[in-house]
């Protein structure tokens, strides 16, 4: 194998993100928002990625004043010939973050909610509506009980059922693709920190080829999944090869229609390449009804919605995590403390076990923003010194709603990180 | 004379003391202006990460049910198909395991 794949597996996409020699200035604007420092090239000569370095996160990409970076894969026009297939039913998966930012793409202001317009929309086009939300709701229900059995396990020594093994503390999320490649890539001492729960997008591919061929009353291999994220590390993560479990499933099971191995996410779209969609098929978003999901895989709670802001996985598990543990409503639901910019927020949660009736302090901490603000955060949990029980990351600055995927709106401002430094007075 | 050929008369350019401060005041003002404007812009350039933000948390607000274990349809997952968290058809569909790629670096 060459060089450039070393960390990427078989049937992988090697690197999402490529620089267009001909459009690259060399300005060096891309390195300051690159987490890992894989973009390389001397300031003035054209820059390039290395993939084994490389997040897959974007953030690059939507910096660029130049516009040089470009996705390598691009599925639209399959997904066009799929939804004009009718014998496929096509399950767009639209996670949260979708929905407040692609309307600036259709002349709305920018942070409008148009998840009705969204629905109506991707209807029109031929979708059926899984909505990422509500496996995010589901994500909350795995990952949290995970957290459960694990801050148990530490502090009063709960054993799991059968002996199954129990992770370590602080239990890391796991939803952010490009956080689990950093972890793999750089800190693979931490991946038994990592929550063993699959990312909303994953479980949704999952539950869409099996609970789902009950929902659409399909079978399993003519349900073609389409993530829609405002990721582009999406598109990687969903191509690892070891997520084929409803193909698992259905081989165990020897259900009929296996047939070759499928992924459980297809496909995966990025918010532009949905707006790319939708103007190739002539459907105006800003201008459609509102529609709402259909089916039970579209439910979902405001717990499952914040998941796209920075801190709302944490918000949404400590609702639940509370709620489970004390058997109480969290009062009020809000939970201020880790919501907003700053690159590294904590909180403390004093609550009472009610199956051993004792009071446990919960810490927890939520990073954003890899580049500037994880190495500290993951160095105290190397050292066995951090204080946390459970950690919240996300690769870009203000979590999924400004990944790498969403409509660009930089302003033209990414040149500001090398000028700010002058300015520091203020 | 031979010395008239060098001889140098100063330009009479006059600057009163109230032209010369008016002066200075606009070039301080001119000199000014791109501070401002990058300070505009380092406070600005969040605004649209907190407009979308804003828009996920006011989702939040107006939905329904606002915890994830009070979802209906999730409770029919489990009740109808999965079983319960952390049982044997989640570990098999919702749950999985990650790979150390150093390895493949050195």
């Amino acid at each position: 194998m060459s060089r450039a794949v070393k960390t990427y597996q078989r049937g992988e996409i090697p690197g999402v993100i490529a620089i267009n020699s001909s459009l690259c200035k060399g300005c060096d604007a891309c390195k300051r928002h690159c987490p890992t420092g894989a973009i390389q090239g001397m300031f003035g000569a054209v820059h390039s990625i290395d993939v084994d370095r490389c997040l897959n996160c974007a953030q690059c990409l939507i910096n660029c004043p130049f516009g040089a970076p470009y996705e390598t894969s691009d599925a639209v026009d399959g997904v066009i010939a799929k939804l004009k297939d009718r014998s496929f039913t096509v399950a767009g998966i639209i996670a949260p973050a979708v929905r407040v930012a692609i309307g600036e793409d259709f002349g709305m202001p920018v942070g409008s909610l148009v998840t009705g317009k969204l629905y109506g929309a991707m209807k029109k086009a031929g979708f059926e509506i899984l909505d990422n939300n509500f496996t995010a709701d589901l994500t909350i229900m795995e990952e949290g009980s995970e957290f459960i059995q694990r801050a148990r396990h530490a502090v009063f020594g709960e054993q799991g059922e059968h002996g199954a093994e129990i992770g370590p503390l602080p239990q890391f999320t796991s939803c952010c693709p490009a956080w689990v490649r950093f972890v793999e890539t750089q800190y693979p001492a931490l991946i038994p920190n990592l929550s063993s729960a699959k990312s909303p997008q994953q479980m949704a591919g999952a539950v869409a080829k099996t609970y789902g061929t009950k929902v659409w009353g399909k079978e399993a291999n003519k349900i073609y999944t389409v993530g829609i994220m405002p990721c582009t590390a999406k598109k990687w993560e969903a191509s690892r090869p070891e997520f084929k479990s409803a193909y698992e499933y259905h081989k165990h099971k020897g259900n009929t229609g296996t047939g070759t191995p499928y992924l459980d996410v297809d496909v995966v779209l990025t918010t532009r390449d949905l707006s790319r969609l939708f103007k190739k098929l002539n459907i105006n978003l800003a201008t459609e009804k509102e529609a709402d999901g259909g089916t039970l895989l579209s439910e979902y709670t405001g717990a499952g919605t914040i998941f796209g802001n920075t801190g709302g996985v944490m918000e949404a598990a400590l609702r639940t995590a509370y709620a489970v543990l004390t058997g109480e409503e969290l009062k009020p639901l809000e939970f201020k403390k880790v919501r907003g910019l700053k690159g590294v927020k904590s909180a403390a949660v004093t609550l009472k076990d009610s199956k051993y009736n004792k009071e446990v302090t919960v810490q927890v901490a939520v990073v954003h923003g890899l580049a500037e603000n994880i190495a500290p955060v993951v160095d105290e949990v190397l050292a066995g010194r951090s204080p946390y029980h459970f950690i919240e990351v996300m690769n870009c600055p203000g979590g999924c709603i400004n990944g790498g995927g969403q409509p660009i709106q930089g302003g033209g401002s990414s040149w500001l990180g090398a000028v700010l430094p002058w300015f520091a007075w203020k | 004379m031979e010395n008239n050929e060098y001889q140098y008369t100063e330009s009479p350019f006059n600057v009163s003391r109230r032209q010369f401060i008016t002066i200075g005041g606009i070039v301080v003002a001119l000199l000014a202006l791109p501070v401002v404007w990058v300070k505009y812009l380092a406070t600005s350039r969040n605004d649209y990460i907190l407009a979308r933000t804003k828009g996920l948390y006011r989702d939040d607000e107006k939905a329904k049910i606002r915890v994830s274990h009070a979802n209906p349809a999730v409770a029919q997952y489990y009740k109808d198909f999965g079983g319960k968290p952390l049982g044997g058809l989640s570990e098999e569909l919702l749950h999985t395991k990650y790979i150390n790629r150093t390895k493949g670096l050195s």
